[in-house]
């Protein structure tokens, strides 16, 4: 017996790479569908600013309801996969820039990426935390982003931060959050009716006086 | 002997009709209070002591409930937030003004979120929330008249704007449940938020 290849172990070999290439597309398929749901879903939130139905969403990606919930058990956690899409989109749009920067800088810089956040994300986060009751996972995932962005203030001020009392770091951190919470940033814009410019000059004006003073 | 007369029957039932009207709004106002969820009209009925019949009796539907429910903790809210120590130091001021926002925030937060939720169903809710922001943002206006007076425009609206979001309901909501912070916790981050924001105070 020799190690060569013989006809039939050629064959079942390419039967059995055939099979996973199967395998392979199947799943591909699969989850460019659970993508596309999850685009509708965001898509729709952004249009109307509410949260869409199983029809709405699956008319929009273009399948059936049904192959909404073969992907998603139901819609709840269909919002819960949005979020997750939501964050990674986020973060990797969200770069940290100018750590090492002036304090204006960094104050600007902040300001500036968290107001386009905010622009970009705020219909879908209210649809999302609104009614977390009975959506562990939901209300997990709305503690997460609100942590990512008391983490990364911390970060781009760490200089001032630094400075004062660990008692003190919180009493700023829960004014800094709530300054640059979402909806302060739509009432900015919606109610008060304010540019992106200025808007984010109440913030940097607003930030730069609750910091300490940067240390020399 | 009493005599009834077609007048004080007539006032005897509009008396009733209003007192079962406002244990209705009581209901309701007390139902939010103890759930997150917004209450369904089988669970006010329960709670005021009525049938749902008697509910939609008195309110064409659940969003002129919630309209009336809102006027009247307008109305109490209002009430109870006084402005006091207008004349007051600085840091009276700002202890006052805080000592009264943070009770509003305390006994109506559950209904502003209420509002909140239910706010696109109708213009009238909308219209209210708009109300109350602005009545918010004029108390801020008139304690710390002195401080703002020495801004120029846009400094002074933007510190205003910067006010309201720091004393939001929200920014309440997320010091005491979020963060377990007490009231007087809560309120020790506000003093402290609103003296870092405001200018300095003018020599009187």
């Amino acid at each position: 017996m020799t190690d060569a290849i013989q006809p039939s172990d050629a064959t079942a070999s390419a039967s059995a790479e055939g099979r996973e290439a199967r395998i392979d597309g199947r799943r591909l398929r699969s989850e460019r569908t659970r993508r596309l749901i999850i685009e509708a879903y965001i898509a729709l939130v952004r249009e109307t600013g509410q949260m869409p139905t199983a029809a709405q969403i699956a008319e929009r990606a273009g399948y059936s309801v049904r192959s909404i919930f073969e992907r998603f058990p139901d819609l709840t956690a269909l919002r819960v996969a949005v979020t997750d899409y939501a964050i990674a989109e986020a973060r990797a749009n969200a770069a940290l820039r100018d750590l090492d920067a002036d304090r204006l800088t960094r104050i600007e810089s902040q300001v500036n990426q968290r107001g386009g956040g905010c622009e970009r994300w705020l219909p879908l986060w209210r649809v999302l935390s609104t009614d977390l009751s009975g959506a562990p996972d939901l209300q997990q995932r709305i503690g997460m982003i609100r942590q990512l962005v008391v983490m990364r203030m911390e970060m781009m001020f760490r200089p001032e931060l630094a400075s004062v009392s660990d008692a003190e770091r919180k009493k700023i951190m829960l004014a800094l959050e709530s300054l640059v919470d979402f909806e302060s940033w739509a009432r900015m814009r919606q109610l008060w009716g304010l540019s992106f410019e200025e808007a984010c000059a109440v913030w940097v004006k607003a930030i730069d006086r609750l910091l300490p003073q940067t240390p020399a | 002997m009493s005599v009834s007369t077609p007048a004080t029957i007539v006032d005897g039932r509009r008396l009733r009709s209003e007192r079962t009207r406002q244990l209705i709004i009581e209901a309701y106002l007390s139902l939010l209070r103890n759930s997150k969820q917004v209450p369904t009209s089988a669970q006010i009925a329960e709670r005021a002591g009525y049938s749902v019949r008697s509910v939609f009796e008195r309110f064409p539907d659940l969003i002129s409930l919630r309209i009336a429910a809102t006027d009247y903790a307008f109305a109490q809210g209002t009430a109870s937030a006084q402005p006091r120590d207008l004349h007051g130091d600085r840091a009276t001021r700002i202890r006052s003004q805080v000592e009264t926002r943070a009770h509003t925030c305390e006994a109506w937060l559950p209904m502003w979120r209420a509002l909140n939720a239910n706010q696109g169903d109708s213009e009238e809710l909308k219209s209210r929330v708009r109300l109350a922001r602005e009545l918010i943002f004029r108390r801020l206006e008139l304690m710390y008249q002195p401080e703002l007076s020495t801004l120029d425009e846009p400094m002074r609206r933007y510190t205003l704007i910067a006010l309201e979001a720091l004393t939001d309901f929200e920014s309440w909501g997320r010091m005491r449940e979020n963060f377990g912070l007490s009231i007087e916790e809560a309120r020790a981050v506000w003093m402290q938020t609103i003296d870092r924001l405001l200018p300095p105070t003018p020599a009187a």
